[in-house]
Order: C-alpha cells, then structure tokens, then sequence
C-alpha cells in the first residue's frame, strides 16, 4: 500500500476538523463514511492533532483530541472552524455536475439538487451564467422507464451508417449520455448481441409486456465506436480545409505531408456514413486507397444528383 | 524530526492566527521541524509553501510595514475559509447523486471527476448512495481557469487558432460534447463563442471584477448552433424539401418554426437562413438522399455544381 502525501492527508484533515468542531461527538466509522477513507486512515490523522496548534505549544494551545467510546472531540482548534474554500476545479466540477443532472429531462427543477446550486453559485459568484445542455431526445424518457424497470421493449431504428429504418427489440440495460448525444446500451434480439442505441435515431418505443433479467452485465461497454478488424480501411488525403476530419473521428493514424496536407487512416464500417464524409469534404478530400471507394464517392454523388435532374 | 504534516498543519494554523505578515525566521521561530542551516531551512519552507498553494491555501506575500522593502507570509481569513453554505442534508444528498452520476474527463478516481468529490467533501462530505454513470462531460484543461475568470468577472486571453484574443467572459456552456466560453470578444466588439478544447495557450486573466454582465445574459441563446448562420456572406433564405424518414429529425433539430410546408407523403419543406454557404451545404449533404435544395436557384445551381465535380472524379 502507498502511503498518501502529505498534501493529501493535510486536505483531509484541513476538511474534516472544520465538521468535527461543528460536531461534536460524532462517531468514527460515521466521519470515515461521510469522507470516504477508512477508519483505520482517519484514527491515523486524528492521532496526529494533538501536537497541532499555536506557539508555544503549550497543553492549552495545543488542538485537544478525545476519542471516547468511538466518538470524537475535538477543543481548541476554532482557528480551523470552516473548510477550505473551494479551488477553481472544485468549484467548476461540482457545479457541472450538478447543471448536467439537473439538464436530465424529467429532472425537478425546484428540487433539493437546483437549490444546493443556487446556494453553491451564491457562494462562488458569476450568477447564471454557466449551461450545461444534454440535448433533447424525444424518446429519452420512455427509454430510461423502461431500463429502470427491466422491461424489454421493441423499437423503430434509423441506422445512420446504412440510412435505414428497421423495428427490433431490445432489452434497455443503461440510458446515458456522452459525446454530446444520449444513448441506450442494450441488448438487441435483432442482432443477437449487445448494442449501443443513438436515442435521436429512435423514432418509435413501444412496451413488450415482457421484462429482462437485468443482472446481466453489459459487453458493449462504454466505447462508442470500436473498429472491427473486418471494417474496410480508408486512406485519405486531406486538405486544410477538411482539417476538422482528424478532430471529429477516431483515426487510426495521422501523417503530416510536408505539403501541409493530412494522410489519414479511418476505420469506415457502413457505407453511408462514408458516402456522406466523402459528399460533405468534396475536392477537400482525397481517396487514396482503396480505389473503389472513389468509385462509390461519384456514384453516390451522381444518385443525388438525379434529385435536381 | 516532527512529522512533515504536523508541520504544514501547524504552519497553517500559525498563518492564519498572525495578525502582521511574518518573516521566514519568525515563521520558523513559532513553527518546529524547520532545519537549522539556513539555505535548507528556506529550501524546505519553499516546498511547504508549493503544498499548501497545491492544496488551495492562499497564502499571501506581503510588506511588512508601508514604505518596507522586506516582506512576509500571512494567510487571510476571509480568502481561506469558505462561505457558508448552510447545505442540507437532501441537498448533500442530491449532489453526491450528481458527482458520482456524472463522470468529467477520465474517471472517478483522478482529474476533475476527483476535484468533484473533493468539493463535496468540503461541503460536509458524502451523504446518500452513489448513481450509476448517466453523463460522461469530457475535461478541457482550460476549464477551472475559464470558470474563475468567468465567476470573478476577470477579462482573460488567450490563443485560438493561431490568433491572440482577448474575451469578458460572460459564462461557460456544454453544448453538443464541447464545453464553450462564451463573452464580449474586445477586438470585434461582439459575443463570441469559443470551444475551451481548441484554445492553444494557457487562460491569461485580468483583476477581477473587470467586466459587468449584461443583464439576463443567458449563455445557451447566445451561442446558436447552426453553423450556416455564422458567417460573413449576402444573408439568403434557403428552402430544403426533407423526405419522411428524416423529416421528423430535421424539425426536431431546426424547431417546428423553421417549417414551411408539410406534404401528405410526410415530407417537410424547411427555411433555413443561410450566411455561411459551406456550412449549409454540408448540412443538407448529411442527409444524403433525404434532402433537396429547392431554392433559392443560386443555391440549387451551388449544389449541383459540386455534386457534379464529385460526380465526375470517378471516372477520372
């Protein structure tokens, strides 16, 4: 076991004195759950304070210490009667954390987690002027019904990478959000395997009657795209322009030309998703390998086309 | 030799209790554990001071007296201590539900995830039961230093895609998987939205309360989300006929306001007010042949001109 530093044990003792002042008397195993350490931790630190306090470190400016029958108290130690403000990264994640619950849809806005908000930003100062948005989905909240109860339930689809719509039934195990988008980790009877749902993509919910065993664990995990050896491997040239491309996907690698130009690898599972990276880069982009794909590229270009004939 | 933590621990309390910014040897006069020789003794003091600044205390450096040239070290009450909050225990309930719900960046154990706790703890510690994942925010280095500037009202710069600008930040928003600042850019003269991943430098800050915010300044309408509305070019109103299958995506994504027509087949006929013509190309593009650009005809003819170069490269 590695011993915490010295910086880590001074912020705990720095955080836990301040409540033991206010409350007197509080039991050991009660203060090493309230701060997550256990007590063995917390009687090492507590051991400690009786050698802290004020010059000249006499008994009565020495912090008092008792521990009685499991409970604590604590004299002398006013001067650490309030924590430590809270530093900027603190601040921030606490507030983000509690902004992105509170964006859940269906979250109460005038509950117990928007006033604990209010207060924290009263203390931190800025007012309102921090958002955190989860975007909406219109079948978020049948969705996140069902994985709370287990139900399986089946769906409409609309698969962005095949630019089809298909009806499956899936048993919802996780409703999350990441990347910007909400998801559904599930397993899917379509595909015989677990999947991970796009919610915005899900124009139909509709209830089973039937239930899952929700202990199952998940195997899709939280990766959102993992390559298949199997997906088809695209080389691309890129001009500054299509730059974006090696911030937006997952690349399997990047090459600076001494042109300025990017040669990029990326794993392109489903046709359609590549036809419209491919539409949307133009004479950005440049198919190096496989040929192939530049013929589907044109292809796809000349189907559009036949729209405004 | 007295533990390193009954050290800090007395160093503290020693600085928050004086009443006059003290010396490096005054210091070491009321705090024990310091060495004798002198070059190791400040050696010493200055790993202690970098542990506690790590640690959020604020130890100030000040004269000792007006008109001095020596100075010393003193820890001010009121920037150490934190406000009271006067938390209850639903609301200590209710925030462990969001830090333990919402994971930033890495994970639960490190980063801000961890600085996440660490505030909770401060606020009277963990309350209730831990929720499973239900967000994952990614963490942008530049944050805490944005959000400070932003709570404090402190101008800030900054480099942004090679350029140097200087911002009022007016607040901070998560929008789409990318966290923004959003404020008063003092070069333009406007509100401007940057994404905090892609600035280049460290977040430069001005004294605090350099700005006032507009009132009902609200950071989610400033930043408006359609790419094609951000850009320099002749305003024209496009009209996008958009097929069944994504019609229903399309009006959740641009508003039912934005819907000019709606068909029997199902599909809808969009206005779309078009400034940035790449943008609004690559838009409708997305929806592959879902989507049609029905006018305006300079539009349409912008479409069927680059098409038509796709078109014909691969028989090239």
């Amino acid at each position: 076991m590695t011993r915490p530093d010295a910086a880590v044990r001074l912020r705990r003792l720095l955080t836990v004195i301040p409540w033991i002042v206010d409350h007197q008397g509080s039991r050991l195993d009660d203060l090493a759950a309230r701060f997550g350490i256990k007590v063995a931790e917390l009687e090492r630190d507590l051991e400690l304070v009786p050698f802290c306090g004020l010059p000249p470190y006499t008994p009565d400016r020495l912090i008092d210490c008792e521990i009685v029958d499991g409970r604590v108290f604590l004299r002398f130690a006013e001067y650490f009667g309030r924590p430590l403000r809270l530093t900027p990264a603190e601040g921030f994640s606490l507030l983000a954390a509690g902004q992105a619950l509170l964006a859940v849809p269906g979250a109460d806005e005038k509950g117990s987690l928007a006033s604990a908000l209010g207060k924290l930003a009263g203390v931190l100062g800025g007012g309102d002027g921090m958002a955190v948005e989860l975007g909406p989905a219109r079948y978020l909240e049948p969705l996140r019904a069902a994985a709370a109860a287990s139900e399986r339930v089946e769906i409409d689809y609309y698969t962005f990478g095949r630019d089809e719509l298909t009806t499956r039934r899936i048993d919802p195990r996780a409703v999350f959000a990441a990347a910007g988008q909400w998801y559904v980790d599930a397993f899917c009877h379509k595909a015989g395997d677990d999947r991970l749902f796009r919610v915005d993509r899900v124009r139909g919910v509709r209830p089973t009657g039937e239930h899952f065993d929700a202990s199952t664990p998940s195997a899709a995990g939280p990766a959102l795209f993992n390559p298949r050896p199997s997906d088809r491997r695209v080389t691309l040239l890129l001009n500054a322009g299509a730059a974006w491309v090696a911030e937006s996907y997952p690349l399997e690698s990047v090459e600076e030309r001494p042109d300025g130009r990017l040669k990029v690898i990326l794993a392109a599972s489903e046709r359609a998703w590549l036809e419209r990276l491919l539409l949307r880069l133009g004479p950005a982009a440049e198919v190096l390998d496989p040929a192939e794909v530049r013929v589907e590229a044109a292809e796809a270009a000349r189907r559009l086309l036949e729209r405004y004939g | 030799m007295a533990d390193r933590l009954e050290r800090l621990t007395n160093l503290v309390a020693v600085l928050l209790e004086t009443r006059r910014p003290l010396t490096l040897e005054e210091i070491v006069e009321r705090v024990p554990g310091y060495p004798t020789e002198r070059e190791s003794c400040r050696r010493q003091f200055e790993r202690d001071k970098a542990t506690l600044r790590e640690i959020g205390v604020p130890i100030a450096l000040e004269a000792l007296h007006a008109f001095d040239q020596e100075s010393g070290y003193r820890i001010h009450r009121e920037d150490y201590e934190l406000p009271p909050l006067d938390l209850t225990d639903d609301e200590r309930v209710a925030l462990h539900l969001a830090v333990t719900a919402v994971r930033l960046g890495g994970g639960p154990a490190d980063g801000p995830a961890g600085a996440g706790r660490e505030a909770l703890l401060k606020l009277g510690g963990i309350e209730g039961e831990a929720a499973p994942t239900l967000a994952a925010l990614p963490d942008v280095p530049a944050l805490p230093a944005l959000f400070d500037a932003y709570r404090r009202r402190a101008p800030v710069s900054f480099t942004y895609r090679g350029g140097l600008r200087r911002l009022d930040p007016y607040g901070i928003l998560f929008r789409n998987g990318h966290w923004y600042v959003v404020g008063r850019d003092a070069d333009r003269e406007a509100i401007r939205a940057f994404r905090a991943d892609r600035i280049e430098s460290s977040i430069e800050a001005g004294p605090g309360g350099g700005f006032e915010r507009p009132d009902g300044f609200d950071p989610a309408s400033a930043l408006r989300d359609e790419p094609w509305r951000f850009g320099d070019e002749e305003p024209v109103e496009a009209r996008v006929l958009v097929g069944p299958a994504q019609a229903g995506w399309v009006e959740a994504d641009l508003g039912a306001a934005a819907v000019a027509e709606r068909r029997d087949d199902g599909s809808v006929v969009v206005r779309m007010a078009v400034t940035n013509r790449d943008a609004f190309r690559s838009y409708v593009l997305g929806l592959l042949d879902h989507a049609e650009v029905l006018g305006p005809a300079e539009l349409r003819a912008d479409m069927v001109a680059w098409l038509s170069t796709l078109a014909g490269r691969g028989t090239a």
